[in-house]
């Protein structure tokens, strides 16, 4: 995973494999790839979003 | 010799011949008043009636108040709110006395003060259109106000250096500087004074001298109040001057005053940011300041609101594509009952790689089927479960 990657990026990277995912037309064995990289995007842009809600709190706090 | 008479007899005479003439007669007189001595506690009050003529004295005769026409001139300044003090002008009613000892004077029964406000208003009416007029930089008249330079400047958005202009230890200064010291907020001013004496013939002179002063470190301060106790003794006539009021319009930093009158506006509140009392002008400034205080706090509530409708948007949007992902992955769909039938490891998704005869894989969450196909058949349901 490309760690320069945003979550604006990532997020938009998810929803492009949502939809090739939901395609009809996708091959099986693509699909368990595309699954994979769906759920690490998934991983990735939850940890990011918690670290921006974190980082706010304390920003607030200051 | 020469045939003489005692100096009272000559008084007598002239008793007489002015009793003759005059005695039993009031006259109305309008004449300027001058060395005005009043005595509250005897209640008389002793003046001189002149009358002048470019600059010249044409006409000069002394004048008493006694004690039972003393409260002629206190309602002289309830009504006209201005000290009856040297250099006005009245019209009264008087009677001529003549007393052996003192001489001639007028004892003064009533003031028409009917006479004094009009004379008033028509000054003032002047002093306002000269302004006007000479000045149409810094002060113009439209819809039944007074737009100037310092009452249309806008004011900083907080106020907190503040040029005081008042008497020394008078009851202005001190209500000013006690309402801002007791503000519930807790806002600290730092207040400067240029103190002078605020009423009188020269007041409006000493008034300017100390704005001038203010002007000359204009950076160091955000407005400038100008104020004065209230009470029924006040003088209005410094804050009637054209220069003072010229001086207040093209003033650069926003001016309050707070002169205390309650009935009538004078020319410098025109022209300046007018409150009527030393306590309006400061609370108006706290006020001022609270407004500042409340944008900000409004404005932080919303952008915390906001932050936190981004970060809950963000997560729904992400939790409803984790469901989506979860749905399409193929373990997800073994999970529901559902098969997958491979050859030599690979998916088929197209019957026709299926021949006869063929050895194949289904695979089911737990367990691989392998099995040899016997016939193939069309599906006649169609896909249709």
């Amino acid at each position: 995973m490309n760690k320069a990657l945003n979550y604006n990026d990532a997020f938009a990277a998810l929803e492009k494999l949502v939809a090739e995912i939901e395609d009809d037309d996708i091959q099986l064995d693509e699909l368990a790839g595309k699954v994979v990289q769906a759920n690490e995007l998934i991983k990735y842009c939850d940890e990011k979003l918690r670290g921006i809600e974190a980082d706010i709190k304390e920003k607030i706090k200051e | 010799m020469a045939q003489s008479i005692t100096l009272s007899e000559l008084t007598y005479e002239i008793a007489g011949a002015i009793e003759d003439r005059m005695g039993g007669h009031s006259y109305w007189i309008t004449a300027e008043v001058c060395d005005v001595k009043k005595y509250a506690s005897t209640r008389r009050c002793y003046l001189k009636f002149i009358e002048r003529e470019n600059n010249n004295t044409v006409a000069e005769m002394r004048g008493v108040f006694w004690s039972n026409s003393y409260s002629q001139i206190e309602n002289f300044e309830n009504k006209t709110n201005q000290v009856f003090a040297d250099g006005i002008k009245i019209t009264c009613n008087v009677v001529v006395r003549f007393h052996p000892k003192y001489g001639l004077n007028v004892d003064v029964f009533q003031i028409d003060v009917a006479f004094t406000l009009g004379t008033r208003e028509l000054e003032r009416q002047q002093t306002l259109e000269r302004l006007v007029a000479l000045n149409p930089e810094i002060i113009r008249f439209g819809d039944g106000r007074y737009r100037t330079f310092n009452n249309t400047m806008p004011l900083p958005s907080v106020i907190q250096k503040i040029a005081l202009v008042t008497a020394p230890n008078s009851d202005g200064q001190r209500d000013f500087k006690q309402e801002l010291e007791k503000n519930k907020y807790g806002y600290a001013f730092s207040v400067t004074e240029f103190l002078t004496q605020i009423q009188g013939d020269n007041a409006h002179k000493l008034i300017s001298e100390q704005l001038i002063l203010v002007a000359q470190q204009q950076e160091k301060f955000d407005a400038v109040a100008i104020v004065r106790g209230g009470g029924s003794q006040t003088d209005f006539r410094p804050f009637e001057d054209y220069d003072l009021a010229r001086l207040v319009a093209g003033f650069p930093i926003p001016i309050f005053t707070g002169v205390g009158h309650d009935r009538n506006t004078n020319i410098v509140d025109l022209m300046a940011r007018e409150q009527k009392t030393p306590t309006k002008v400061a609370a108006l400034i706290i006020d001022h300041n609270f407004e500042f205080e409340n944008k900000i706090i409004t404005l932080k509530d919303y952008f915390f609101e906001r932050i936190a409708r981004l970060l809950t948007s963000a997560k729904d949007d992400l939790q409803s594509i984790k469901r989506l992902v979860k749905m399409a992955s193929p373990d997800a769909v073994l999970k529901k009952g559902f098969a997958m039938i491979t050859i030599n490891g690979k998916i088929i998704t197209d019957p026709a790689a299926i021949n006869e005869n063929a050895e194949i894989q289904t695979r089911l969450r737990n367990e691989i089927i392998t099995s040899t196909v016997t016939k193939k058949t069309k599906n006649e349901q169609g896909p249709e479960l």
